[in-house]
């Protein structure tokens, strides 16, 4: 599928409607990104007002949640989409829950982000963290680019980044451990560490998730749960 | 009717009065103009066959042979043809030096059309913005840059704003955004490279902060042995005046001091919670009883709506009010009036502070909420005062998206007027 190819409909409102919702999608997962970068920047400059804010925007990505779903629902009521379109609306149902979540895992950052603050800083100012959210990051923006660009590659780049994303996760949790074990009144505060760690791995599966229902839109194929094809080439 | 197609007329008539002629003297003369009119018919045919090939392989070498109108036909359309061609020549060679020029731009400019698609972008764009040429052509520009503050832009429709967005770019790097219509239908979104500026300016920022935080403990430890000598009763004679002198400067710094962290922490903050609603003129009368009674201090008059409430940090708004205040009284003698007011409109609320003081000339009015800005330089001085208070009431009002307008008449006396947006403003039921 083309990104022409949602163009050429006898009706022309249901083009603009099906453009729309993908745009709004699309603006969904900015207001996303920035949360996401707010709330790594938040626990990185130990900024506690930062954080606080970003747990306080949560709602406006709710907003957008709860306005999609319903024009969702309104297109399959009164257009009854086929095949392709049908494949966007379900992967749009789709994507915007993974927009959410990652939504809420960023007010959860910033929440602890506030709470991190407050406290002892280490020396290397949450590099690990800084580093993990960043790729995490990066991965949220190449899903929502693919997702724009219907752009299968990217998806599958996505979806193979995600392992890097976990093995970061481990070596965090391992380091968090070590800590804990030297010193058990830093225990507090580490634990809280291994909750950002935890709430960015999330972000990374979430952010494969969509790129999955990319994949799914664009080729009507379900890659959940099969693993990587084999070559690493999608075979479009 | 040009020559050439009198000559054709002429000789086609001619033709046919010739055939008709032959033919007469045959007694046919009906036959001999059909046979004439045939032939013509004929050669007409020839030759518009042979015209059709010409223009079909583009030789137009055989057709030399063509006579008269023929010939004139051909060969005007032959010169229009390599006109033409030149003329496309032209384009294509002037169209490649804007393509080179834009691209050796070192800004992004990406056009769009009203519905914000890209139709085309130079390669600048393309590096910043990670804008990918073909693929994106169509697609809308805030679906590729998602950053919410540059969807904002968009629909803002307002070329002098502009917005600073990070790029998608590894690197971080900020792009400031400003849109500009051109043409009936288009638009071209230009995307310059701030990184360095923004760097540097929070280099200040740091360095302004850091330097004041690290010259408030040595003042501290001055200050205190100053107070010390100062209590002491075994002072010379002579050194009292220096000592409480040295005392007052010292006290004065720290204020100084004081007052360049608060700035540096009201730039680096950014929009200020709207959590708490401060009571404003409960503060108004806190400020007034803070300064009243003090001797050289002029008559302060309250009028405020109690109802209104302001959201915002008690704190800060006590900053505005305090510094407003303390300014007014430096510049109003003390037979001078200063009043206080809050007052609710329909498109927000001012918070207002006149007083009948000296005033300000027009032409320093624009500088001064600049730091360390003296409309006399001696004078302010000797009055205490840090040169800091309206720039700092500046920042603070940017945190609330409020602005400051001052009003003012030499020899008449100065209005400052905050204005707040609705959406910063409480009205209780009464």
């Amino acid at each position: 599928m083309e990104a022409s190819d949602l163009t050429d409909h006898i009706s022309r409102r249901f083009n603009k409607d099906l453009e729309d919702l993908r745009n709004q999608v699309l603006a969904m997962g900015g207001l996303v990104e920035q949360q996401l970068s707010l709330a790594i920047s938040a626990i990185v400059s130990g900024d506690s007002e930062l954080g606080l804010k970003v747990a306080e925007d949560d709602y406006k990505v709710n907003n957008f949640e709860v306005n999609i779903d319903e024009e969702c629902g309104r297109i399959l009521a009164t257009r009854a989409p086929a095949a392709g379109d049908l494949r966007l609306i379900v992967a749009i149902i789709k994507t915007i829950t993974d927009l959410e979540r990652i939504g809420d895992e960023a007010e959860k950052i910033g929440f602890l982000a506030s709470k991190l603050a407050a406290m002892d800083r280490p020396s290397n100012s949450y590099r690990e963290l800084k580093t993990l959210g960043q790729h995490v990051a990066h991965m949220v923006r190449d899903a929502m680019n693919a997702f724009a660009r219907l752009d299968v590659e990217e998806a599958w780049e996505v979806v193979r980044e995600d392992e890097q994303v976990d093995a970061e996760y481990e070596s965090i949790q391992r380091q968090c451990i070590t800590f804990m074990m030297e010193d058990p009144r830093s225990i507090k505060r580490v634990m809280n560490v291994t909750w950002c760690a935890r709430s960015l791995e999330r972000i990374g599966d979430h952010a494969k998730n969509i790129c999955e229902y990319v994949i799914y839109m664009v080729q009507g194929r379900d890659v959940r749960h099969t693993g990587l094809p084999e070559g690493t080439k999608s075979d479009s | 009717m040009s020559d050439a197609a009198r000559k054709f007329l002429v000789a086609v008539l001619m033709f046919l009065a010739a055939g008709a002629a032959i033919g007469w003297l045959y007694d046919r003369p009906g036959l001999g103009l059909m046979v004439a009119a045939l032939l013509a018919l004929l050669w007409q045919v020839r030759q518009l066959l042979s015209f059709d090939r010409a223009l079909r392989t583009g030789n137009f070498d055989d057709f030399r042979q063509g006579e008269g109108i023929w010939e004139q036909i051909f060969s005007r359309f032959q010169y229009e043809n390599e006109k033409a061609k030149r003329r496309k020549l032209g384009y294509r060679q002037l169209l490649r030096e804007v393509r080179k020029s834009t691209n050796a731009m070192p800004d992004g400019a990406i056009i769009l059309n009203l519905e914000n698609e890209i139709i085309a972008c130079n390669r600048a764009a393309k590096q910043l913005a990670s804008i990918k040429r073909k693929k994106d052509r169509g697609q809308r520009v805030d679906n590729i840059l998602r950053d919410p503050e540059l969807t904002r832009l968009l629909r803002a429709n307002d070329q002098s704003l502009t917005v600073e967005i990070v790029s998608p770019i590894d690197g971080g790097q900020w792009l400031n955004c400003r849109v500009v219509p051109y043409g009936l239908d288009q638009k071209l979104l230009l995307l310059r490279d701030v990184t360095e500026r923004i760097r540097l300016s929070k280099m200040r920022r740091d360095f302004v902060a850091n330097a004041s935080h690290e010259l408030r403990s040595p003042l501290t430890v001055i200050a205190g042995y100053l107070d010390s000598l100062a209590g002491g009763d075994d002072v010379p004679a002579d050194w009292v005046k220096p000592v409480s002198q040295m005392q007052g400067q010292a006290k004065r710094m720290r204020h100084i001091l004081g007052d360049m962290l608060e700035l540096s922490r009201l730039e680096s903050a950014g929009v200020a919670s709207a959590e708490d609603a401060v009571d404003v003129s409960r503060l108004l009368e806190d400020a007034r009883s803070a300064f009243e009674g003090h001797a050289d201090v002029a008559s302060i008059v309250i009028d405020a709506e109690p109802g209104a409430l302001l959201r915002g940090s008690g704190a800060e708004i006590e900053t505005v009010i305090v510094n407003l205040l303390s300014n007014a009284i430096r510049f109003t003698p003390t037979e001078g009036k200063i009043t206080l007011a809050w007052r609710v409109a329909a498109d927000g609320a001012d918070l207002i502070v006149t007083d009948t003081g000296e005033g300000i000339d027009a032409e320093h009015v624009p500088r001064l909420t600049e730091r360390f800005f003296r409309v006399d330089k001696g004078r302010a001085r000797d009055q205490g005062g840090t040169g800091l208070g309206l720039a700092i009431v500046k920042h603070v009002l940017a945190r609330y998206e409020a602005e400051l307008v001052i009003n003012s008449e030499p020899g008449e006396g100065s209005e400052f007027r905050c204005h707040f947006p609705s959406d910063r403003v409480v009205v209780a039921p009464s």
